[in-house]
């Protein structure tokens, strides 16, 4: 072969070679692109519901396993009481239109909350809605021994079931209503919900680690309370967390973000009365 | 990460005003056990305090302590003081047993304002002195409502 | 009306004689510092269970003394040698004329 003819094979070859490279290092690529896609998906979706009991010290989860311990057995036992007292002037209990709660109330609060006469409802708004137009008593009032102590016992009943809330189209909205509150920067801090507990659920904030923030045991004991308080509470404090002003009590939006909360949760075991500190 | 930790001591701090007006310092604790003992010597030893080494929220910390003694009807213990060398009062809780215990361990739950060493001493049927101790970190939990 | 609450004793209701039982009490009780304060700045008062007994077929085995460091809802194990079959009772007095009373009854074999 000529130099010249030897030239034009080695620069041929070495098109070659180059569009060779090329293509391989752009199917490299590709490929790998591919499969961050398809893990970061299936992480996700086996990134598992995780209930914050998971989280708890060893102390605190034999705190809400034994009822012997559990400082909200008091609210339980108290409940127990309140729903066969006959009461106001038609002198009905609970008992008297739902019988035996361990019947009746059985998976009522895995199902809260709920559209009942076109408003989206929540267990404790329930319990209201029965003592004031059923037995014609006052409101009990957000918070009060009462109404906690209803809240309470008529949740135990839904002890080890699985979370699940309607999805008609009605109560569908409220739920994405409640996604647009998750998601929503409040705040001093300009925080959302979704920034700490979905984002970054699993690493830590100041030496404690972030939970995913599921409603998998309401109305809990706090330490923090050193009482047992209802989910509208514990947002309410989330609230106070990032320098927002909260929402008031038996509000839309919380009522929603509680709608939200509990569709997020779908399928979780139901812990009522949890411990959390 | 030294900056978060002086954040939340920052906020730690804050949570406590409400709390509490003063915070004991050792020297009352130190008051508190020399009015237990009087001018007895306290050894250290026989006594083991349990409270978990890191504490999610200093409301309501378990507390198990367990005092080596035969527990015999002349050679038991008497008493078991807890106190606290960071809380507004160092006194916590006491526990008077008698010679029908059976054994000398109490288990009960206590309140923790911040991390510190808290002191269990022991006082036996013959009148000796016995301390153990156990040191915590309480830390706060997330997202108060103050 | 008294000022009273909720009480829970698990312990065996059976044992042989001789045998060390343990007795888990919890009662009810906010047992408030005396330190924490209203969100308007002011001092909300003590009040808590000042003291605990345990007495056995009438002698006391057990007793306790409680401080604002205590924690709500107290709890205490503690333990006692089955001698004879009897009553237990158990009594918790504080502040504000609080005043808890129960019983449970121990069969000794």
């Amino acid at each position: 072969m000529t130099t010249p003819q030897l030239q034009q094979v080695c620069l041929q070859w070495f098109k070659k070679l180059k569009q060779y490279l090329i293509v391989k290092i752009l199917l490299s690529l590709l490929l790998a692109y591919i499969a961050i896609l398809t893990s970061s998906v299936v992480q996700a979706q086996s990134k598992a519901k995780q209930s914050s009991y998971d989280l708890m010290s060893a102390e605190n989860k034999a705190l809400q396993d034994n009822l012997d311990m559990n400082p909200a057995a008091f609210w339980l036992l108290d409940g127990q009481a309140l729903w066969t007292q006959p009461s106001g002037p038609k002198s009905l209990s609970c008992a008297s239109c739902h019988g035996d709660a361990e019947r009746s109330m059985k998976g009522v609060a895995a199902s809260f909350p709920k559209i009942r006469s076109r408003r989206l409802t929540t267990l404790e708004e329930q319990i209201e809605i029965c003592r004031t137009e059923r037995q014609g008593l006052v409101r009990a009032g957000h918070e009060s021994k009462v109404s906690l102590a209803l809240s309470t016992y008529v949740a135990s009943q839904s002890k080890g079931l699985p979370i699940h809330i309607d999805d008609s189209p009605a109560m569908r909205a409220q739920i994405d209503e409640g996604a647009k509150l998750f998601n929503k920067r409040i705040g001093q801090l300009n925080l959302s919900c979704a920034q700490c507990h979905d984002e970054r659920a699993g690493l830590k904030l100041g030496g404690s680690v972030i939970p995913q923030a599921h409603p998998s045991g309401y109305p809990i004991y706090r330490l923090e309370w050193q009482s047992v308080g209802s989910l509208e509470r514990r947002l309410r404090n989330c609230m106070i967390g990032v320098r927002s002003e909260p929402f008031p009590y038996d509000s839309d939006e919380l009522k929603q973000l509680e709608a939200f909360l509990m569709w997020r949760a779908e399928g979780m075991i139901l812990e009522s009365p949890a411990v959390r500190p | 990460m030294t900056t978060r930790r002086q954040f939340v001591g920052v906020i730690a701090a804050t949570g406590l005003l409400p709390l509490s007006d003063a915070l004991a310092t050792p020297d009352d604790a130190k008051a508190a056990i020399d009015k237990i003992v009087g001018s007895s010597f306290v050894k250290t030893g026989k006594v083991k305090l349990d409270i978990p080494p890191l504490v999610e929220n200093g409301n309501l910390v378990a507390m198990k302590v367990s005092v080596d003694s035969p527990m015999t009807a002349i050679d038991f213990v008497k008493v078991i003081h807890i106190i606290a060398q960071g809380n507004p009062l160092p006194n916590i809780i006491s526990f008077y047993l008698t010679n029908r215990s059976g054994r000398a361990t109490i288990q009960s739950r206590i309140r923790l304002s911040e991390s510190q060493r808290v002191v269990a001493i022991a006082q036996m049927s013959d009148g000796s002195f016995y301390q153990g101790f156990a040191d915590t970190l309480v830390t706060l939990s997330a997202c108060t409502e103050v | 009306m008294a000022n009273t609450s909720r009480t829970l004793v698990t312990m065996p209701r059976e044992a042989k004689k001789g045998e060390v039982i343990d007795i888990k009490v919890i009662v009810q009780h906010d047992m408030e510092s005396g330190f924490r304060r209203t969100e308007q700045g002011g001092l909300i008062p003590r009040d808590i269970i000042r003291s605990f007994t345990c007495t056995y077929g009438g002698s006391e085995i057990f007793r306790a003394e409680l401080h604002p460091g205590t924690g709500a809802n107290p709890m205490i194990v503690f333990s006692t040698i089955a001698t004879e079959s009897g009553t237990l009772e158990f009594k918790w007095v504080g502040d504000n004329d609080y005043s808890s009373v129960a019983t449970s009854v121990l069969t000794v074999v």
